[in-house]
């Protein structure tokens, strides 16, 4: 489902003349296949979030290759990018990352709007998702007025409503206390299970380690172990 | 994305900030209201001359000059058969004039009237309509014009005693009697010799007064005769036309028409007929040839106005430039959850490139419907002011401002390219947006 074969990167900070170059990742190569959660665990500043920036396209890719279920997308433009992400991939972040000023089923049906979804398939689909993720009655709550983990929930629902392949997660209970952790880890693993959806996360969370089929450990942007349970 | 749905995110976004978008859209308004009015007295002042130039009776004739031929001494009726032949043709009307005023006595009153022989025939057809009687058939006949009275003065009157210390005519020196049915004596002279004259009288009998001349500063006091009569003259006093001149070897007394104007049939054909007569080397000239000339003045004028209101319009773009740059700074956050949702950096443009339009638009459409109010006004209230203060009546129908849907097209079009033009540069910023950035609130 995931692909990675020898994906470098490095940052470069300051002008011209004084150029620094930071390596992040250095030959990293790893695969996943379909239906499988892989957690992504390691220290700090490892290069976590830079694998999967470059995994959903957020970072221009510098060397090395990268394919998403038999595509391969190394060349793939902004545009390209988007278009294939928006059905493809779903995100989740730690900070949830829900537009304040629409509410929590406006967010939900962002994506079936950019798809060109037609307002009466809109309506369901965003409502059953949002049942799904248990926030049935709070549709027309902002995200201000939700806790935490209704607010993450919203942003599980918005990955999942245009039945993605694959779901990427930067640390998503980064933010939860240990309850609320539990039921999105709950409802992670349903959703692995019901609807065979490719989870990768990346966590510090030993709780959400287990949940996974698989773990990779990264240090100093290179992949040492390739843990099986 | 559908459109309704960029249209709904547009609205939406416009909500959050209604003041600063009222604004913009006031100032665009403002600029195309500017545009608008400016260039509508060029519209209004073009309309207002044509429509006066239209009016005049000349407007469909050719009035024929000459010949470009050096054998040709003026226009003969083989002209005329020519010009009769052509197409559009309605009328031909020509006429001479004596080159002497005979002397008219009626009924005790005397005046020595400018005397034309005109084409009675086509008197009739080209629009020399009568005010009464009849058109004269021939050559002991005539037809007077409508102020032909006014010059009627008693025998042995001052002149002096005709007018009041107003400079106004006093009534009772006017000919009070009938005009038409009367005979009167045409005394017309020639020189026997040098210095020594003689006089021959015609009696003639007025059987016809043209109508009143359609502009109030119009006199019409001439003598209107047939051809024969002028002929007759002619051989008179030897000389074309009656002219008091005197010559020992006989005169070349061949007829020439001294003014020939062809009637068109309609409007539409004035120009190619005017063409077709001057490429057979006749000098002719309508007015409709000066409406070229007027029309291409104010497209000029028009087409100025239009440009110095246009940078009104581009002035106000400033403020969409900055409405948009800001909204688009406002909204980086949200962008960057939308790009990382999936949205393509061509639908981010699309929507704010829409909420400039709709800027733009709104923009327009209030500064169309405020100038077509400030016109209105303008025409109404102006002509008052003038009139108050210089104590001049304008002519009917005259109007300062005139907004034809050509030019309010011309506004929306320049409002909307200049709206886009302004707007794309933050829409542009808009997709050049980068997703972490964005998303790290760094922007
Ligand atoms: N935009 C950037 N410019 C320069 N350096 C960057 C940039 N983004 C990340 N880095 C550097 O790359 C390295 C890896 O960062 P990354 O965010 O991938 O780490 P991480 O494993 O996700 O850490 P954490 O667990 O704290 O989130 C860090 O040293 C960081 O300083
Ligand atoms: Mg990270």
């Amino acid at each position: 489902m995931i692909e990675v074969k020898q994906l470098s990167h490095q940052f470069e900070l300051g002008k011209k003349d004084k150029k620094t170059v930071i390596p992040v990742l250095q030959d990293v190569s790893f695969s996943v296949t379909k239906g499988e959660i892989v957690t992504l665990v390691g220290r700090s500043g490892s290069g976590k979030s830079t694998l999967l920036h470059l995994i959903g396209g957020f970072l221009p890719r510098q060397s090395g290759a990268i394919t998403i279920n038999g595509t391969d997308v190394s060349n793939f433009t902004e545009a390209q990018f988007a278009e294939f992400r928006l059905g493809t991939i779903g995100f989740i972040f730690q900070n949830f990352q829900l537009i304040q000023s629409m509410t929590a089923y406006q967010n939900v049906e962002l994506p079936l709007i950019l798809q060109g979804v037609s307002e009466t398939a809109r309506k369901i689909q965003a409502l059953e998702t949002l049942e799904k993720v248990g926030l049935k009655g709070f549709e027309h709550h902002y995200p201000s007025e939700l806790s935490g983990g209704q607010q993450q929930r919203v942003s599980v629902a918005r990955a999942l409503v245009l039945n993605p392949l694959i779901i990427l997660a930067d640390e998503p209970t980064g933010s939860l206390d240990s309850e609320t952790e539990e039921d999105l880890l709950h409802l992670i693993k349903e959703l692995n299970d019901s609807l065979d959806i490719t989870f990768l996360i990346i966590t510090h969370d030993d709780e959400v380690a287990k949940i996974g089929h698989r773990s990779l450990m990264m240090h100093d942007g290179a992949l040492i172990d390739q843990e099986v349970k | 994305m559908l459109f309704k749905d960029q249209l709904y995110f547009v609205r939406e976004n416009m909500k959050k900030n209604k003041m600063r978008i009222f604004m913009t859209v006031l100032a665009t308004a403002m600029g195309t209201a500017f545009l608008i009015v400016l260039a509508s007295v060029a519209f209004g002042l073009h309309d207002t001359l044509i429509k006066d130039v239209l009016e005049q009776e000349t407007v469909n004739q050719v009035q024929i000059y000459g010949k470009d031929d050096p054998n040709s001494q003026g226009i003969t009726d083989e002209d005329i058969d020519y010009f009769q032949s052509l197409e559009h043709v309605r009328a031909v009307r020509k006429q001479s004039y004596l080159r002497q005023s005979p002397r008219v006595s009626l009924n005790g009153y005397e005046t020595s009237p400018h005397t034309v022989a005109v084409d009675m025939g086509a008197l009739e057809t080209g629009g020399t309509p009568l005010e009464d009687g009849r058109y004269a058939t021939s050559s002991d006949e005539v037809v007077v014009g409508y102020h032909f009275y006014e010059q009627l003065l008693k025998e042995d009157t001052d002149p002096e005693d005709m007018y009041d210390e107003n400079g106004e005519r006093i009534d009772d020196t006017l000919y009070q009697g009938a005009v038409i049915g009367e005979t009167i004596d045409l005394t017309v002279s020639r020189l026997i010799n040098e210095t020594d004259t003689e006089e021959k009288t015609y009696q003639v009998t007025i059987v016809g007064v043209t109508a009143e001349p359609a502009n109030e500063w119009q006199q019409d006091q001439t003598l209107y005769t047939t051809f024969d009569f002028y002929q007759s003259v002619s051989e008179y006093t030897g000389t074309p036309g009656g002219e008091l001149y005197f010559q020992e070897e006989p005169m070349d007394l061949t007829f020439y028409y001294d003014e020939v104007t062809i009637q068109s049939n309609n409007l539409e054909n004035i120009q190619t007929l005017t063409k077709t007569i001057n490429d057979e080397g006749y000098y002719g000239y309508s007015v409709a040839s000066e409406l070229k000339q007027i029309n291409m003045l104010f497209t000029i004028a028009k087409a100025g106005l239009i440009f110095i209101g246009a940078i009104a319009v581009i002035i106000a773009s400033i403020g969409i430039f900055n409405t948009m740059t800001m909204a688009v700074t406002e909204r980086a956050p949200d962008i960057g959850i939308m790009k990382a949702i999936g949205a393509s950096p061509k639908t981010i443009k699309q929507i704010f490139l829409l909420e400039s339009s709709i800027i733009g638009i709104m923009g327009a459409t209030i500064g169309t419907l405020v100038s077509y109010l400030i016109s209105f006004l303008v025409n109404i209230g102006l002509p008052m002011i003038l009139e108050a203060v210089f104590e001049e009546q304008l002519p009917d129908g005259f109007q300062f401002s005139s907004i034809p849907w050509t030019l309010v097209i011309i506004a929306y079009t320049i409002c909307l390219l200049v709206t886009l033009i302004s707007g794309s540069r933050p829409a542009k910023k808009a997709t050049k947006i980068d997703v972490l950035s964005a998303l790290r609130r760094e922007l």
